[in-house]
């Protein structure tokens, strides 16, 4: 299992669009992978759960991934999220 | 069919013209869903018709968001891409074959897991996960609608030139984004009034519509032949042969007025006494600059910045602000342009984090929310100062009841300036500011506002609205909402002596301008600047000739003393009808 924390860059925080590029990210990978804030752990590759984590910007989350390619699935999350999902 | 006979149904007129043509009805709404046990046996096909049902709605959502992109862009119809991840969503669909293997069918099964997840999320005590409610009950239909075998409502099926009559409860946002103006032909909602969004969308693009029809989506199916009398708020459902062809016939006097009309717009807007009066057009859409430039206007008297967060994903960037700005500017071509800065609450911003209040007009918005955000302000103020290179632009600050709020924009502004300047980018620096005279504590404490502004810009919806106590959307209450109410003409004239005394222009940029009464009443009271919808610039340019100020004023020095707003409206009724009599 790997994990790291990350913070949201983007102004907008993990909005709607965000938290459609995360799943589909995390999609790729065989991995269990999970975002954590606060006490509130859900699955990456759950809108419905990514979107609960209505995380702003600012907020710090931890990426955890856990499988065959979970170094991988980790880094891509991490870019996405590092890369403000395109936006400003 | 044949025998039954036409049913006329009476609404709102939002905007002005007769179309004949099929309804079209788009019944968004979840679907009721009947309670039935199967057999354990049956279980596996049931799973298996979920999977269809939920692989249907994907694709059908994929080929929705693949049109919106076409006519609306791809930022818009990113929405559409959030309500496939959630469809696709494993963890949700898991919940509902967890009760489908307990022996419910896949619609029961959905509809119980929708209804919670909408519950939690409308719950939240984040903002953020509120927003979401309507896609997850956009998702909600959809699915349902697959499982239950009812029709795709989604207008994106309709042929180019099927001149259909949408026929719908209300604009949604994801709807909004699905008008094909090569489809549509005019719009009919059971909710609404004159300057709701979805009327005002429909003047912005030349659609005739009429709104506040309460219950019409009842009343009509899907192919009934209807007449749509946008000018006089008349639906004509199942018209007979003889009401088909006077319609035809009201519809080509119309079309010769507006030929008639098209002749006055180079006319001046000068007054039977040869007084001459500055008339420009309002402009909410971008698709609309160009019949507002050549609409006879001199200027835009009001540009609405709300179509650039509205509905949208995600705010837009100072570059894109700065283009839409850019456009609208060079299409004038050096006459002045008034932009006002955004109008919207929390409710109404793609970012999110803000509480939904039960009283969003007397709520965090428009100048309130922007001093409040900075950020957000500036990245605007940036963009119109850089846009301001381009011609005459003029900013006007909505909903101000004080000073500070005029001294806090001023003061952004500034700083805004001097970060253009540290990056070295063309700006102008020296653009007047105004504000919107929309409130009774605006119009009683203008003599402070005139010290520090360069403008009055009267907005007459919300003055009328916050003066009176009547939601102006609020179809219930459209009777009460009289803009020539005694207390609403007293504060106007207040406002215009003001301005005056100080040497302000004073415009009025409601949609009230438009009416022949209205605009009569206002240059009565001294009105000099209007600014309406770009299709009543012709028509308010040829009231203007047919009148005398002198009259105007006299009738409504009476219609101020008035006792009631009727007492008011028949003296100025009667003046008005006198003088277009005399000068026809």
């Amino acid at each position: 299992m790997v994990e790291r924390l990350v913070t949201v860059r983007n102004s907008h925080g993990i909005h709607a669009r965000p938290a459609a590029q995360i799943v589909k990210t995390t999609a790729k990978f065989a991995s269990h992978i999970t975002i954590t804030r606060d006490d509130l752990e859900v699955n990456a590759k759950s809108i419905m759960g990514v979107m609960m984590l209505a995380a702003e910007c600012g907020a710090e989350i931890v990426l955890r991934a856990d499988g065959a390619d979970e170094t991988e699935a980790l880094d891509a999350l991490a870019a996405v999220i590092a890369a403000g999902f395109g936006e400003q | 069919m044949g025998a039954r006979a036409s049913l006329p149904l009476n609404g709102i007129p939002a905007s002005p013209g007769i179309v004949v043509g099929a309804a079209h009805l788009l019944r968004w709404e979840v679907p009721e869903v009947p309670t039935r046990v199967i057999p354990d046996e049956a279980i596996p096909a049931e799973l298996e018709r979920l999977n269809a049902a939920l692989r249907k709605a994907v694709e059908r959502l994929q080929y929705v968001r693949e049109r919106a992109e076409r006519t609306a862009g791809a930022a818009e119809s990113a929405i559409f891409d959030v309500q496939i991840s959630v469809i696709q969503d494993e963890e949700l669909a898991g919940r509902v074959r967890l009760m489908i293997g307990q022996g419910f069918t896949a619609e029961r099964a959905f509809d119980t897991v929708m209804v919670e997840s909408r519950e939690h999320f409308a719950r939240s005590a984040n903002a953020m996960m509120r927003e979401r409610v309507g896609d997850l009950t956009d998702v909600h239909i959809r699915v349902l609608s697959v499982l239950l075998g009812l029709p795709d409502y989604d207008p994106v099926d309709l042929p180019k030139g099927a001149n259909a009559i949408l026929i719908t409860h209300d604009l949604t946002p994801s709807l909004t984004l699905q008008l094909d103006r090569e489809c549509i032909a005019a719009i009919a909602t059971d909710a609404g009034t004159r300057t709701s969004h979805v009327a005002i969308l429909a003047r912005s693009l030349g659609l005739p519509a009429v709104v506040g029809l309460l219950d019409a989506t009842t009343r009509i199916e899907t192919g009934d032949r209807v007449i749509l009398d946008g000018t006089a708020g008349t639906l004509l459902v199942r018209p007979t042969t003889a009401e088909l062809s006077q319609a035809d016939a009201r519809s080509r006097a119309e079309a010769l007025q507006r030929a008639q009309l098209a002749k006055v717009a180079g006319a001046e807007a000068i007054t039977a006494d040869g007084v001459r009066l500055t008339l420009r057009a309002n402009v909410d859409l971008p698709d609309e600059v160009g019949t507002a430039a050549t609409s006879g206007a001199d200027g835009v008297g009001l540009m609405r910045t709300e179509f650039l967060v509205v509905g949208r994903a995600s705010m837009p960037t100072e570059d894109e602000q700065y283009e839409s700005y850019s456009n609208v500017i060079r299409a004038f071509d050096g006459r002045p342009v008034v932009i006002r800065t955004f109008d919207v609450g929390g409710d109404k911003l793609p970012v999110g984090g803000y509480p939904h209040e039960p009283n969003p007009f007397l709520g965090w918005r428009a100048i309130r929310m922007c001093l409040d955000e900075p950020e957000l302000f500036k990245t605007q103020l940036r963009a119109l100062l850089r846009a301001a290179v381009h011609g005459d632009v003029r900013i006007m600050l909505p909903l101000v009841v004080s000073v500070d709020e005029v001294r806090q924009a001023r003061f952004l502004l500034e700083e805004s300036a001097r970060e253009l300047a540290a990056r070295g980018i063309a700006h102008r620096a020296d653009i007047p500011l105004g504000v919107m005279i929309e409130t009774p504590a605006a119009v009683l404490t203008a003599d402070a506002l005139a010290a520090e502004v360069a403008f009055f810009s009267i907005g007459t919806n919300d003055l009328v609205q916050y003066t009176l106590a009547v939601d102006r959307g609020n179809a219930s209450l459209a009777s009460r909402f009289t803009p020539l109410h005694p207390a609403v003409l007293r504060l106007i004239r207040r406002t215009v002596r003001v301005g005056a005394d100080h040497g302000l222009d004073v415009s009025v940029c409601g949609e009230m301008a438009s009416e022949p009464i209205m605009a009569f009443a206002l240059i009565g009271l001294g009105v000099r600047t209007l600014s309406v919808a770009p299709l009543s610039v012709a028509a308010v340019k040829q009231i203007i000739r047919g009148i005398h100020t002198s009259v105007a004023a006299e009738a409504v020095t009476r219609a101020c003393d008035a006792g009631t707003p009727a007492a008011a409206e028949a003296v100025l009724r009667a003046a008005l009808e006198q003088e277009l009599s005399e000068n026809p």
